[in-house]
């Protein structure tokens, strides 16, 4: 499944990821034992509904977790070295240097007392140790980098406009040339067209940079634009993996085919509305078996008491009992 | 019977805000300005119809609803319900009748219930300002029906509950029964779905779909997504800086749209291909101007890519390029 | 309320009270305060089954200025009064005051608050300027001039309600100088509340102005309003206390203010008698539990200042 070759090698490797959170004393499992990994210049997707832990499973490899969250096991390795994620200190030198975030919401981001030149500027001499008019001049190039003129640099938050703002985060979470870019949600609450710019920029910028991107949404056709590859999340857990062509050509979980049936397109010019019944379930009363069964329309009687486990398809994986069976049946018939 | 055209008119509306003038612009004697967030536009919505109002943020698709709605007073222009002009009724009693028939949903369903009142409270609120029952039982049947109808069963569980004791999906339901509860014939949905997950979408649209189909409802559904529009709508209207750029049915304005405006919208929208193949069209460029500053000419001629020296000037009126499908743009035809 | 919520019980709101009560009590000050309170409103429900009528120089029981005994438990005064018994009567009066003064100081406060917000423009205009005059007008010294005048001009016999006339004057002047600091803070909160989708979504369901100030913003002021009420009392205790203090006060319904007035006149404090002064304890004891559980629930209510669990 990962190439092994040594010029190859996964630049980012998540093993067995479980996080959970505690609240009020009660402790509920976030994101359960999650693995991938991810090579140096590749686009994911990382989608899931709320509450899915794709935004915990993110903030966990930026070692950004929260207070209240608890790396319960696994671990999470950069270049084949192991980072200690639940280390605010320890994990100080690698953060943005070699992982940064894009957020979602940029004015909430900014400081809107200061120039937007300065904000890029501050990581520059923080990290990098550079001094003022170097950072000044690299913020610039940053400001160019990411389509925005550099005297526009002079500008307050307020002043630039949404897609404007998230380019300056994009900007800074450039700063300190790292590998891996995380981009939560990050065209969200963007309109359609500043939408399509703001994708365009990041494809842009990772040819151009080399860049790792790791994309968390919910939005599944955003992703079928501007990824290689999809992980979808369901209730804290990957249950299924593989390119957008796979994924989108034949979906292999019941979960991925609903959530793509969901979606208007109008493309296939069928105008029916298909949905998922129920809803998603919360951390703290997740389903036994698989999280999915109680939705599933394809649900057997193991998927209530047994967790399928992740297991290879093609050059994909998924999380489901029903292809495990297909597999064996194959297997079965072959012998 | 009323005439099916008559049901809900605009004719020129237009909703302006006007900007507070600093004491220097009103010593020199400048005119005061204002931010034109519906502009004149002409749409009507025919009896059981579903339209969709499509448009970016700015483009002043929530100002038509809130104006629909009585929340925004119009400029000028007027608004015909069923022949009635309602753009100059105002005060709760006066509009009484009028709430009766056109109900809204809104995008935030967090937002629109009151943190304080339980879903029976929320839900029989409209039954009571607007004097639609008599007596304890036939309110808590007309609230039971509603719930039912929202596809909350069985309602009577949820009569106590608060709205965070909900999950989107349900709070989502509950503004809709609010809404249902009156039996109105028109309702202006305000982005219903896009706050919710993608799973939970699909079951929202289906209980406003069947809603048509059971009480021939009609539905202005007001979104930024084309192909939310093309699934629930049989017409869409484009609107940009508070103008109709273009209205067609569905298909036409999906399949075969005139307006440079709805062609670069459709083109930015990402779309799911099975092949995995990508267009990569150039995506426009630039944002949408601050609606208290309006360019001259057709409003959109500065990021056309296809605008020339008429744009520049005169206003394009709306064209019709097909039957029942009209864009406001010179080169249409 | 409304019927509705009358066919089927409230079992919801029970639910949410219920919490609220839990997340309310499980904080120190809230037990400390609740617990001195208690103490109080027992005293100045029943102080004739606790302490007997009310001891006047008639029908004094003891010495002049005798320290605590075993029968005069907090001492006597200059004119021989069980100081015990006056403190639980001077309970009574200085609650009722203080309470009654914090609910028209209220009422008048969140009416004046809502309207402005929720009306704006001229409205708002008008009802701002009346409250930033009584907001900026120093009001211990308005009562003080108020107060004399209004006694003078309604004179000290008969009773308004139940109440001696000079008691209800420092009522109604505490609670017209108080009013100002609740309106506004219901305005501000108001001007916030009206921009939320729910009160559109009340007005598109066809509810009157009178009920969306009432359904709808009221019950979300229900927090600041009691937060900052359980502030006004303490304030009210202060300013009751003071009046009473410079001889505004009923000598014939002694509240504590009253009592240390005299203490003072009596020279109590010079003479050592330590014990004539136990009314000021009870003012500093009362002002200090109702600070504690304005604090506790502007906490329990104020999500944004919860400390992370």
């Amino acid at each position: 499944m990962i190439n092994s070759s040594q010029d190859n090698a996964p630049l980012l490797e998540v093993d067995r990821l479980s996080v959970d959170y505690g609240l009020k004393g009660v402790s509920s499992r976030a994101i359960d034992r999650v693995s991938f990994a991810l090579r140096a210049g590749e686009a994911v997707g990382l989608v899931g509904e709320s509450g899915s832990g794709k935004t915990t499973t993110a903030m966990a490899i930026a070692g950004l977790l929260s207070p209240n969250a608890r790396v319960s096991g696994g671990e999470v390795r950069y270049r084949g070295k192991r980072l200690p994620i639940d280390d605010d200190a320890a994990m100080r030198p690698h953060r943005w240097s070699e992982t940064s975030v894009v957020f979602q919401g940029a004015m909430n981001a900014l400081n809107p007392v200061h120039r937007i030149i300065k904000q890029i500027a501050e990581p520059c001499v923080l990290k990098l140790g550079m001094s003022r008019v170097e950072a000044t001049a690299r913020a610039r190039e940053l400001l160019e980098l990411v389509g925005i003129p550099a005297d526009r640099g002079a500008a307050y938050p307020h002043e630039l406009s949404g897609g404007m703002r998230q380019r300056v985060m994009i900007a800074m979470a450039l700063a300190c040339r790292p590998s891996i870019v995380i981009g939560d949600e990050p065209t969200t609450a963007l309109d359609v067209i500043t939408q399509a710019q703001i994708l365009k920029l990041l494809g842009d910028l990772r040819s151009q940079l080399n860049l790792a991107l790791i994309l968390i949404t919910h939005d599944l056709s955003v992703v079928a634009e501007a990824c290689d590859r999809v992980m979808i999340m369901y209730s804290g857990r990957l249950v299924e993996d593989g390119t957008v062509a796979e994924i989108f050509g034949k979906p292999k979980h019941p979960y991925t085919r609903l959530l793509i049936d969901s979606i208007p397109n109008p493309a296939n010019g069928k105008k029916v509305i298909r949905h998922i019944p129920g809803d998603p379930p919360s951390l703290v009363n997740r389903p036994s078996g698989c999280a999915f069964h109680p939705r599933c329309p394809s649900a057997m009687g193991v998927c209530q008491t047994e967790v399928p486990s992740l297991t290879g398809v093609g050059r994909g994986r998924v999380a489901c009992h029903l292809h495990r069976f297909l597999q064996e049946d194959k297997v079965a018939a072959h012998a | 019977m009323p005439d099916n055209a008559n049901f809900l008119r605009l004719e020129g509306l237009q909703v302006h805000f006007p900007i507070q003038g600093g004491l220097f612009d009103r010593v020199l004697g400048r005119p005061p300005r204002a931010v034109r967030a519906v502009d004149g536009i002409d749409l009507n919505i025919r009896r059981g119809e579903i339209v969709a109002l499509v448009g970016e943020s700015g483009s002043g698709k929530t100002t038509v609803g809130r104006a629909i709605t009585k929340l925004a007073q119009p400029t000028s222009g007027r608004l015909l319900f069923e022949d009635e002009d309602m753009s100059s009724v105002r005060g709760s009693s006066a509009l009484r009748p009028y709430r009766h028939r056109v109900q809204m949903i809104f995008q935030d369903a967090y937002q629109a219930l009151n943190p304080r009142h339980t879903v029976f409270e929320i839900v029989a609120e409209p039954l009571r300002s607007l004097q639609l029952v008599e007596g304890g039982k036939q309110l808590a049947d007309r609230v039971s029906e509603a719930l039912a109808a929202a596809g909350l069963n069985p309602p009577g569980d949820f009569f106590s509950r608060f709205p965070h004791e909900l999950s989107g999906g349900q709070r989502q339901r509950v503004v809709i029964a609010g809404a249902l509860a009156v039996k109105p014939k028109l309702i202006v949905a305000d982005e219903p779905v896009s706050m919710l997950d993608v799973s939970i979408r699909a079951q929202i649209l289906q209980v406003l779909v069947d809603l048509r189909a059971k009480h021939n409802m009609a539905l202005l559904f007001i979104t930024h997504d084309l192909p939310l529009a093309w699934l629930i709508a049989d017409r869409i209207a484009v609107l940009y800086l508070g103008k109709l750029v273009e209205i067609g049915s569905a298909d036409e304005i999906t399949f075969n749209p005139h307006h440079p405006y709805t062609v670069a919208l459709r083109n930015a929208t990402p779309q799911i291909r099975s092949d995995a193949s990508r267009v990569g069209l150039p995506a426009l460029q630039g944002e949408v101007p601050s609606a208290a500053r309006v360019p001259k000419g057709c409003r959109f001629h500065p990021r056309c890519p296809v605008a020339f020296h008429r744009c520049k000037e005169e206003e394009p009126p709306a064209i019709e390029v097909a039957a029942n499908h009209t864009a406001a743009c010179w080169l249409a035809t | 309320m409304s019927e509705g919520t009358v066919r089927y019980p409230p079992r919801g709101r029970a639910r949410a009270i219920k919490s609220f009560l839990r997340q309310f009590l499980g904080r120190g000050g809230a037990q400390a305060g609740v617990l001195c309170l208690v103490f109080f409103l027992v005293l100045a429900a029943v102080p004739n089954i606790l302490v007997g009528p009310l001891q006047t120089a008639i029908n004094a029981t003891g010495d002049f200025l005798a320290p605590p005994s075993s029968q005069h438990l907090l001492g006597t005064d200059d004119v021989g009064r069980d100081v015990l018994n006056l403190v639980v009567h001077g309970a009574r009066i200085s609650l009722t005051i203080a309470v009654l003064a914090t609910v028209i100081s209220l009422v008048f406060g969140t009416t004046v608050g809502i309207s402005a917000g929720y009306y704006g423009g001229r409205v708002d205009v008008w009802l701002m300027r009346l409250t930033d005059f009584f907001f900026v007008m120093p009001s211990f010294v308005l009562a003080l001039v108020i107060t004399p005048v209004i006694l003078e001009v309604w004179g000290r016999g008969g009773d308004i309600f139940g109440f001696r006339p000079s008691l209800f004057v420092i009522i109604v002047v505490i609670g017209m100088t108080s009013w100002a600091f609740v309106a506004r803070i219901v305005r501000s909160q108001t001007l916030s509340l009206k921009e939320r989708t729910f009160v559109d979504r009340a007005r598109v369901v066809g509810s009157s102005n009178i009920v969306i100030m009432v359904k709808h913003i009221l019950p979300n002021l229900v927090p600041q309003i009691t937060a900052n009420g359980a502030l006004v009392v303490a304030g009210a205790i202060y300013v009751e206390t003071s009046l009473s203090f410079l001889g505004l006060g009923d000598p014939l319904q002694p509240s504590w203010g009253t009592l240390l007035a005299l203490a003072q006149r009596a020279g109590a404090a010079s003479a050592g008698a330590w014990w004539d002064l136990s009314p000021g304890v009870c003012v500093l004891t009362v002002s200090l539990s109702f600070v504690l559980i304005g604090n506790a629930l502007d906490d329990t209510f104020n999500p944004r200042r919860r400390v992370i669990p």
